[in-house]
């Protein structure tokens, strides 16, 4: 498009809303644009799937950029060795903390957190709506977090600035209320595709917390989005996997009974972590304001302290994932990291710190993992065969039991490592660390950050386990046979009287059903003859159909204008399972309620 | 409801927005690259450093600061198999063989053709005492890659497993790597095939021994101490022939007291040994008959010798040896031994055991002495 072209359309955009304007420069105006318009259109469909590949190679590139900065903000800040020189393990964290609290509490208090929430409420409360600010907050605030040893990672901030980026762009575009709701999670994903370099995990994250159902509307953009932005982060950052794992093999069929123990552990762990940020995080906001300029410092100088011993349980800590998958540390040191990094990790998080957890809960599930396969190797040497597939699954039962996303979990351990002969171990793993925290700890943990800070925020997991109602929960036995097309008006004259229904149900032989309302019969006496057949007078009258594992609520659709319906087996139309009315579906929903 | 003239005007700034959008895109890649390339460059630039640190530290015999160093260039560059190698090979040095082997395995099903790492493996398998699996390890390094000077790199390896066999036992096994290492041996390369002589010799293949010494004196014929080894063999493996022939030219080109006992011991073998291939039943007679006598002469000097006062007794196997002698001198005599190829054999049976007696109880014996014993051990070992 030419300058002069720019120019003609910005002086002809607003002139059919010029009100001086003459209407034959109006009509002639509309015409060039309407030419213009429909030389390239689009439907809304294909605009919003264009918009989701769109998205997903601008988060991809903001996420790109993001990791850049936090690696500058290291080298600058801490230097290039992986244990710093004590000094700057003391000062560096505390010194940044105080910065990066200023930045949120004055310029971006729409950074705080680590983004997952954000992005919900932007979902279900503000119709999709991130301020770009956000965007620019978080990029800023958790580069210099992370980067100068806060312990938190870069995914959930870079899910939160793909949702932002995304509803920039849509918001830009002036689509729909609607379908900026949806592409809140499609730059979400995109986000956590191109942090995790692992697009199957963050389309599964986002379907599994952030809009909880497989919604076919938004499933595709979804995909396209995170396969862009993953493969133009693998294009700049390059394609391998974030881990480079060892190869794993089943040592003896008793190993699989050493990861349940894994599991077990990693159950206990996830649930205490959690008890122990749902405890101080409350306390900690509820202090005086002043306060929360200096929490992240204060938060900080006890990471760098813990830091001067264990500097592996400062920033995201993925080198020393992979030294816990390369067996370098003893069982006893990958334990001591395990609790190390939970204790930086509370400190960073319930401060207030911008910032994620996915790269600390990983970190604490590795060394747990290995700490567990190093102690069940000790004493079972021809069980398990190395320390480094524990670590490795002891990464995703971690996640599993702490974020309570089950499905996610499996598909990140397999992506993130390129190995998939561990899925085994993991589902048994993650299973069991899932439903020991499922079990002691009702809300799972972003539910209860969500519920901290007064959102309302539907519940995934809830939503995932809440009872579905169906017709063959509400439907009846009908209290007659239902009468035949063939039947005369005599017929349906002489069940009508002993019937307790408002209506007779009618079949006709090609599967059809029609109903005759009893009040309805004496007019109909009146007007034929006694013996004329039930498909003559209702020649052409039809019930909706319905069987019996239909939704309930799909049910409903059909019910009004119709006092009873029938539910018929889905072998055969003719086959009458019951009878469906108004008040069983109300006294079904009541009986559940 | 929107009206027709806001929709097109609505429609028209969405592409506007999406065509800029397309721009902005273009534009955020360009710095994308530029950043990332800057930052791939840094990284480059900090696996070097934190590598040649390394190296240093390797070098002055600090593993444990060279694992720091090494492990540090890795965060930068996690794939770079070099740096991958080198901080396995620091944490072998430093005696952390699980973790190295972690490291190394990584490494081998990336590439399992590569002769460095399968060198380290086997390092680590002899470390940890699986030698089944450092013997693969090993073959895998002598097969593997190697970039520079393949040849002796895989013979130095070759010889390290046949060292390590050696140490273990594994005769038979070493045996067939020491075949693999002559057959791969340059054939004019006097050095390599006097080390595969040596080697042999190990394992108790003289035979063999000795066609690698030759081959190596075809090369380089006045080589003395491959004379004096070619020598050595001939003479265990019995052919004093040329023994004398390897000795005496050894003698010549580099004149030692040792080559010259040996040749003397090979001469007073050659001399006195009546059962050399190829004499005359007289002149078997004849070596018997002074080789009896030689054994006789022996016997009273070492018996003299030992009979000193106070007690002026013999130790017990002497005065045996005393007592046989005076009977086997009544039956033993130049006609009786000419007739008797069993009495030959049996006086020389009896000479052996006078010279090992009085090697035992006189001290060390003269050459002749010694032949004698040579003799009829080597007559022995022939004729069970």
């Amino acid at each position: 498009m030419s300058d002069q072209d720019t120019r003609v359309e910005e002086t002809q955009i607003p002139s059919p809303r010029a009100e001086s304007a003459s209407a034959n420069a109006t009509d002639s105006g509309l015409k060039w644009l309407s030419s213009r318009a429909r030389s390239f259109t689009l439907s809304e469909g294909n605009l919003f799937l264009l918009l989701a590949i769109i998205i997903g190679m601008f988060s991809g590139m903001a996420v790109v950029c993001f990791r850049i900065a936090i690696e500058w903000v290291r080298l600058g800040l801490l230097g290039s060795a992986l244990a710093p020189p004590p000094i700057r393990v003391l000062l560096v964290p505390a010194g940044a903390g105080l910065v990066v609290a200023l930045l949120v509490q004055k310029f971006f208090p729409g950074a705080r957190g680590s983004g997952v929430n954000q992005t919900k409420a932007a979902v279900y409360v503000f119709d999709g709506y991130v301020p770009f600010r956000t965007v620019i907050g978080k990029f800023l605030t958790c580069s210099l977090a992370i980067g100068s040893g806060q312990s938190l990672g870069p995914e959930d901030p870079s899910l939160q600035m793909g949702a932002g980026i995304a509803s920039a762009l849509g918001r830009h575009l002036k689509l729909s209320r609607d379908k900026l709701r949806l592409l809140a999670p499609v730059g979400a994903a995109a986000g956590l595709a191109a942090a995790f370099n692992a697009p199957i995990s963050a389309v599964l994250f986002v379907i599994e917390e952030v809009i909880g159902t497989w919604s076919a509307s938004a499933l595709g953009a979804i995909v396209l989005a995170a396969v862009s932005s993953a493969v133009v982060m693998r294009s700049f950052l390059g394609g391998e996997p974030m881990f480079r794992v060892p190869a794993y093999t089943l040592a003896h069929p008793a190993e699989l009974l050493a990861y349940a123990v894994l599991g077990v552990v990693s159950g206990i762990l996830s649930l205490a972590f959690t008890k122990i940020i749902a405890y101080f995080r409350p306390k900690l906001r509820a202090l005086p304001e002043w306060t929360h300029y200096l929490q992240p410092a204060a938060a900080g100088l006890l990471i760098g302290l813990i830091g001067l011993r264990f500097p592996q349980s400062m920033g995201t800590g993925y080198p020393y994932i992979d030294q816990a998958l390369h067996s370098q540390f003893t069982w006893q040191i990958l334990a001591i990291l395990g609790f190390a990094k939970i204790l930086t990790t509370s400190l960073s998080f319930v401060s207030g710190t911008p910032g994620g957890m996915f790269a600390p809960v990983l970190f604490i599930g590795a060394m747990i993992g290995g700490a567990v396969g190093g102690l069940e190797h000790h004493f079972f040497p021809q069980v398990s065969a190395s320390v480094a597939p524990f670590a490795l699954v002891g990464m995703g039962t971690f996640f599993a039991g702490f974020l309570r996303v089950p499905i996610t979990s499996v598909f990140m351990v397999v992506e993130t490592s390129g190995s998939y002969s561990i899925v085994l171990p993991v589902m048994i793993s993650n299973t069991i660390a899932y439903l020991i925290a499922r079990t002691y700890q009702d809300v799972a943990l972003f539910d209860l950050l969500a519920k901290q800070d007064n959102l309302e925020l539907p519940s995934m997991e809830e939503q995932r386990e809440q009872i579905v109602l169906r017709v063959e929960d509400a439907m009846r036995k009908p209290d007659l046979p239902p009468l035949q097309a063939s039947d005369t008006l005599a017929r349906a004259l002489e069940i009508a009287e002993t019937s307790t229904e408002e209506v007779l149900l009618v079949r006709f032989p090609t599967g059809r059903w029609a109903g005759i309302s009893i009040k309805d019969l004496p007019a109909m006496d009146s007007t034929h003859p006694k013996e004329t057949q039930l498909r003559e007078v209702l020649s052409t009258a039809r019930l909706p159909i319905l069987h019996p594992d239909q939704r309930l609520g799909d049910a409903l659709r059909f019910i009004p204008g119709h006092a009873l319906l029938p539910v018929v087996s889905r072998a055969g139309s003719r086959k009458l399972e019951g009878v469906l009315s108004l008040a069983d579906i109300l006294t079904a929903y009541q009986r559940t309620s | 409801m929107t009206s027709e003239p806001q929709n097109i005007v609505s429609r028209y700034v969405q592409r506007r927005a999406l065509l800029l959008s397309l721009l902005l895109l273009a534009l955020l890649s360009a710095i994308t690259a530029a950043l990332a390339r800057t930052y791939h460059a840094r990284e480059e630039d900090l696996v070097s450093e934190w590598s040649q640190k390394g190296n240093a530290d390797l070098a002055a015999g600090k593993p444990t600061l060279a694992f720091e160093d090494f492990r540090n260039a890795l965060s930068y560059g996690p794939d770079n198999p070099d740096v991958q190698l080198r901080l396995a090979e620091a944490l072998l040095a430093d005696g952390r063989y699980t973790e190295a082997r972690s490291y190394l395995v990584n490494l081998w099903d990336r590439g399992p053709s590569s002769g460095e790492v399968n060198l380290d493996l086997a390092h680590v398998s002899m470390q940890t005492g699986e030698l089944d699996q450092a013997i693969r390890y090993f073959r895998g390094a002598i097969f593997g890659s190697w970039g520079k000077e393949p040849v002796l790199l895989r013979r130095k390896i070759r010889l390290e497993l046949c060292e390590f066999l050696l140490s273990h036992g594994r005769t038979d096994e070493a045996e067939g790597e020491i075949s693999g290492l002559a057959a791969d041996t340059p054939a004019d390369n006097g050095a390599l095939r006097e080390e595969n002589g040596l080697l042999f010799l190990r394992v108790g293949e003289p035979g063999k021994a000795l066609a690698e010494f030759e081959a190596a004196l075809q090369i380089n014929p006045r080589q003395s101490q491959w004379l004096a080894d070619a020598g050595r063999v001939a003479f265990e493996d019995g052919d004093y022939l040329k023994a004398e022939t390897y000795f005496s030219k050894s003698d010549l080109e580099n004149p030692s007291a040792e080559i010259h006992a040996s040749l003397v011991l090979v001469r007073d073998v050659l001399g006195n040994d009546p059962y050399l291939a190829g004499l005359s039943d007289e002149e078997q007679t004849r070596r018997t008959w002074r080789d009896f006598g030689q054994g006789l002469e022996d016997l009273r000097k070492c018996a003299s010798s030992t009979a000193g006062p106070p007690s002026g007794q013999l130790p017990s196997d002497l005065q045996q040896l005393n007592k046989e002698a005076q009977e086997m001198q009544r039956r033993v005599n130049l006609k009786s031994l000419g007739g008797s190829p069993e009495l030959r054999n049996e006086a020389m049976q009896f000479v052996s055991r006078i010279e090992d007696a009085a090697s035992r109880t006189c001290g060390p014996s003269a050459s002749l002495d010694r032949a004698l014993t040579i003799i009829e051990k080597r007559h022995e070992r022939n004729n069970p």
